[in-house]
């Protein structure tokens, strides 16, 4: 039996494990990466594609902070988009369809060059706890590896079931195989264990689809990549398409709802609202009568084409019919069925925003694990999971990021306060500060704390400290008062009012109608300037007025933020608070009066009993 | 919480019949024990919301007061409360609470009684502001539209328009997680109908403000004229005692005098003022400066001429100083002749008295009401008094417009949902919605000790 000494275990190596092993290993922590099979590093189990509506804005955190994501993301793409682009520079969200193939190799290839990183396959039994406190794992063949910390990122391989139609088997994704064992050891543990639900749809043969009558879509070049340290934009070499599901396909679907698992009851756990299958869009929002698929290479080195929007846990010949009833997949060949997985997860209210489960020292969740949906938050979890299991194990302070500074401060903020009933995926909506949350800005948000905490890397920081400069620089260069006359030409053409007095580069670009690319033209000197520094400064001047609206909603509510609830107090006690809010209050432990505010359950007027409360105890 | 037992005076200051002193928390049975005896209960052996006679040791003195207590949580507080009613004047009720205290009670602080009762779930927030306004209520219609906050009729409104806008931002935030159903153009002008629906919602409460703010603070009535028209008489008249120097001598009334009444239960500050002509002498020029000071003040004028004489150009100085919109045309001593002739000016409201003979003062002071207070809001359920409101309500309108001219602009809307925010969030503050601490101290910042 082998028994290995190391400082930390990562158990999975999935997006979540991934990042959560690298922070670990680049932060000095000898880590052991354990994972049921080598072929299944970062495997991309459903959609070929990194990013899109607010999970762009997590892969930048990522990369922002010293993550490997956005890297490989970047590598590996073969068409990329910019959701919402004409909307608010906010909102707009990078989407890349990667290589799936290549995906994987990359960065298995990273964690194999990594200094302090062992990578090994093998399946975890136990986590060891020794007085509240993480000692190490076992595995099923009974060796040991003993570690401070523990990060557990198993995704959906605890106790899987793969189904479809009547036929249900214990699986992992793509025909993986599942982890049996860990469950047991994580309910001995005290962990609350549930069970959730997620599909995948058809992949289809390329040469089996009749283009010619479909949408195409094209990738956009001149966008932002992304990581910070990408120098050569990725190029875009492969074209997706666009088609519809019909009356027709609806129809078969509502004709055999009675061999869906998902309404004939064999599937009773919670799936993702936001990531339905077909059959749930079509039953939900039956006035609808069509709904959008994408057809999606998976990778330059296969023909399998994957079809977003068509997840379903139909029998195999309704999922014939139906994809045969969509224009342009009249003679599709379908190589992998579609399926629903369910598979154990945990109540991530029993984690602290620093993602250690709250009853034991040492051992942390990350991941689909926690009850999430997507790579992105997965591996964002990943990430700050693996940051405070090495400053646990360096006796440092927790790395907690808050709501004003990332969307991975809003992901883990709602699911150890708020928690979820289903698998949850983040949202644009969900980010009440997101004009100062934008992906362009993520490196200035970030990339200094985790350099601060040994995970930004020198080459990163270099960069990331010379591109502040730039943009300092800039900002200075736009003080420059300019005559109406040298002005006059581009005014003109942009039909905005010409002043009568000289004004700044700064009130130029303050003009509606003016962007940093008229600037350049009109004003060569400004083409010193990288692009990104041109677009950030862009940003801040023409929404300069919103965003101190917003610092001020910021302001305002850190007084909260800041309040700490001791864990000492029973909120039984307290009688103003109704019942339902002294529960949750007790149950979460809020560490802060803004963290109560956002506990389902608690109400405003239970935060002004709260905070009456805290005066009070503060002046007797 | 450690929860200290509290004590202080809750009746005021100063000589009076009786006064309360109120003691709440824990030990307040034990503490009270140690210093009070009843008569027919020497062992304190007490049932609560029974009455006791006894007697009580203070330091220096022996007192025979009334005890009561109030057993948890059937207490204002919510906790044990007990009460001492004993005789009146500072000395005695100041001995009585430095005994409690010298038993282990701790002073309260103003308003802590409340807050005790607010974490304790005896009130709610707008409750808590509505028991402030009913105690500094001065009139009846105060007290009414302090019970009516209580009653909770405004946030219950301003609920309304909350929940309205959450809808409206819901929507905006849909289109940003599901690009491919945008409907930008559509979203911003249904944004826009949206917001301009707020906006009269907002508007039409801003209108109880004034009533509102007549009914807390009194309306100001101005009494105008040019010197002997008989101002100070019409003053008595309506107080209905003397209260000015009433001579034939130009220039009695030098300084300006200040007096309440309430008709109907609203209360009316009525100002008399020096006669308002040009004089030479400094001390009255003064009182005429402050007189035109104070039409900008006043909700209502009244202007008073002697009807016995023709005007005179003093006269018509100062009916130009005034508009015809708040200003009531007093024609005073109607009981020698009517010799005034208005025909060139447009007044809308003139009235004819004696203030010698107090004719149609009662008929004046319906005039005045009407004038400033509107009976359908007085009669309706919500009506503002309260200025935190009213500022809250103007910071809503404001942000109002921020959201209407950012989209005229072309602002996005996942931009423009910033305004929106702003709005709820001020809308946040009347109802206590947005947890803003400020807020939270300012209401309980307005109680005395003892409540």
């Amino acid at each position: 039996m082998i028994n290995e000494n190391y400082d930390a275990v990562v158990i999975g190596s999935g997006h979540a494990g991934c990042e959560a092993a690298l922070a670990l290993a680049r932060m000095g922590q000898k880590t052991l990466l354990l994972t049921l099979n080598l072929d299944s590093i970062a495997f991309l189990a459903c959609n070929p594609s990194i990013g899109g509506t607010a999970k762009g804005h997590l892969v930048c955190e990522i990369d922002a902070l010293g993550g490997e994501m956005g890297i490989i993301a970047d590598k590996t793409t073969i068409q990329r988009r910019m959701l919402n682009g004409s909307k608010g520079p906010a909102v707009q969200s990078l989407r890349a369809q990667a290589d799936k193939v290549m995906y994987h190799t990359e960065m298995k290839k990273v964690l194999e060059n990594t200094k302090n990183l062992f990578v090994k396959q093998g399946e975890v039994k136990n986590i060891i706890v020794k007085n509240n406190k993480v000692c190490g794992v076992k595995t099923v063949q009974g060796d040991s590896f003993k570690a401070k910390a523990v990060v557990v990122c198993t995704g959906v391989y605890l106790k899987s079931d793969v189904i479809i139609g009547k036929v249900r088997q214990n699986s992992g994704p793509n025909g993986f195989a599942p982890a049996n064992h860990l469950t047991a050891s994580l309910k001995k543990l005290g962990l609350k264990i549930r069970r959730f639900k997620t599909g995948t749809p058809v992949r289809v043969h390329s040469d089996t689809i009749n283009y010619s009558v479909l949408t195409e879509q094209c990738g956009e070049d001149n966008i932002q990549t992304f990581s910070f340290m990408t120098k050569t934009p990725p190029k875009n070499v492969i074209k997706c398409y666009l088609t519809y599901t019909n009356l027709k396909t609806h129809e078969l679907i509502l004709n055999n709802l009675d061999k869906a698992p998902m309404y004939n009851g064999e599937i009773k756990s919670e799936g993702p609202r936001y990531c339905p299958s077909i059959e749930s869009k079509v039953v939900r929002f039956a006035d609808k009568q069509q709904h959008q698929l994408f057809l999606e290479p998976e990778a330059l080195s296969t023909k399998e084409v994957y079809v977003q929007g068509f997840s379903t846990s139909m029998p195999t010949y309704l999922q014939h019919q139906m994809v045969h009833s969509v224009l342009g997949l009249e003679n599709a060949h379908i190589m992998r069925d579609a399926y629903a997985i369910e598979y154990d997860c945990i109540d991530s209210l029993e984690l602290y925003p620093t993602l250690q489960y709250k009853k034991i020292n040492g051992l942390y969740f990350a991941g689909q694990v926690n009850g999430t949906s997507g790579y992105e938050e997965a591996a964002a979890q990943g990430i700050i999971a693996g940051i405070n299991a090495a400053l646990f194990i360096q006796n440092k302070p927790p790395f907690v990021l808050k709501r004003d500074e990332a969307y991975i401060g809003v992901l883990i903020d709602d699911l150890t306060t708020k928690g979820t009933n289903e698998p949850y995926r983040m949202m644009t909506s969900r980010a009440e500060y997101r004009l100062q949350l934008r992906q362009d800005n993520a490196d200035l948000r970030l990339t200094q704390k985790g350099y601060d905490i040994g995970l930004v890397s020198k080459e990163r920081y270099k960069a990331y400290l010379n591109r502040v400069k730039q943009i300092e620089q800039l900002k200075n260069d736009l003080k420059t008062v300019v005559s109406p006359k040298k002005i006059e030409k581009m005014f003109n053409e942009k039909q905005e009012t010409l002043p009568k007095v000289g004004i700044t580069f700064k009130d130029v670009l303050k003009r509606s109608n003016i962007f940093v690319e008229d600037l350049v033209k009109y004003f060569p000197e400004f083409s010193k300037y990288k692009p990104n520094v041109l677009k950030q400064v862009e940003i801040d001047i023409k929404y300069e007025g919103y965003l101190t609206k917003q610092n001020i909603q910021i302001e305002q509510s850190k007084k909260q933020e800041n309040t700490e609830l001791s864990a000492q107090i029973d909120y039984s006690k307290i009688k103003g608070l109704r019942i339902e809010a002294q529960q949750k209050l007790n149950k979460i432990k809020p560490l802060t009066l803004g963290q109560a505010s956002r506990i389902s359950g608690v109400s405003p007027a239970d935060i002004a009993v709260l905070t009456v409360y805290l005066k009070t105890l503060k002046n007797s | 919480m450690e929860e200290k037992t509290i004590s202080a005076i809750s009746t005021p200051m100063g000589v009076g019949g009786i006064s309360v002193i109120r003691l709440s928390g824990k030990e307040a049975k034990n503490i009270a024990s140690k210093v009070f005896t009843p008569l027919k209960n020497k062992d304190f052996n007490i049932e609560p919301r029974k009455m006791y006679l006894g007697d009580f040791k203070a330091k220096n003195f022996n007192e025979k007061c009334m005890m009561v207590w109030f057993k948890k949580p059937n207490s204002y507080t919510g906790e044990d409360v007990i009460e001492f009613q004993c005789h009146g004047g500072t000395v005695i009720a100041n001995g009585i609470l430095d005994a409690l205290i010298d038993n282990g009670a701790v002073l309260a602080g103003p308003g802590e009684f409340t807050k005790r009762a607010f974490i304790n779930g005896k009130l709610t927030l707008d409750e808590a502001e509505g028991v402030m306004d009913m105690i500094n209520a001065e009139s009846e219609s105060e007290v009414r539209a302090g019970y009516n906050l209580l009653q909770g009729s405004l946030s219950k409104e301003i609920n309304e328009i909350q929940n309205i806008l959450t809808k409206m931002i819901a929507k905006i935030e849909v289109t940003l997680d599901y690009p491919e159903n945008d409907y930008e153009e559509q979203t911003a002008n249904e944004t826009v109908e949206g917001i301009n629906e707020i906006k009269t919602k907002l508007n039409n409460i801003l209108k109880t403000a004034s009533t509102g703010q007549i009914i807390k603070n009194g309306s100001k009535v101005l009494i105008l004229g040019k010197p002997n028209v008989g101002k100070s008489s019409l003053l008595n008249a309506i107080l209905n005692f003397e209260r000015a120097i009433v001579t034939s001598i130009k220039g009695t009334t030098r300084d300006i005098l200040e007096e309440t009444y309430t008709f109907k239960g609203v209360k009316f500050i009525l100002t008399d003022t020096a006669g308002l002509h040009e004089a030479n002498d400094v001390v009255e020029k003064i009182g005429i400066e402050k007189a035109k000071q104070a039409i900008n003040y006043a909700d209502v004028i009244l202007l008073v001429l002697d009807a016995s004489e023709p005007l005179t150009k003093e006269d018509e100085q100062i009916l130009s100083l005034v508009n015809n919109k708040n200003t009531i045309i007093v024609k005073n001593k109607t009981d020698l002749k009517n010799n005034v002739d208005l025909s060139k000016y447009n007044f809308k409201h003139i009235i004819e008295v004696s203030a010698l003979n107090k004719n149609g003062i009662e008929n004046l002071k319906q005039q005045i009401y009407d004038l400033v207070i509107d009976e359908n809001i007085i009669n309706s359920n919500l009506m503002i008094t309260n200025m935190r409101h009213i500022e809250a309500i103007k910071k809503a309108l404001k942000y109002a417009d921020d959201c209407i001219n950012g989209i005229n602009l072309g602002i996005t809307l996942d931009v423009v949902s910033i305004d929106l925010k702003n709005l709820w969030l001020a809308l946040g503050e009347i109802t206590g919605n947005n947890n803003n601490e400020e807020i939270i101290d300012e209401i309980f910042s307005g109680f005395c000790v003892g409540k």
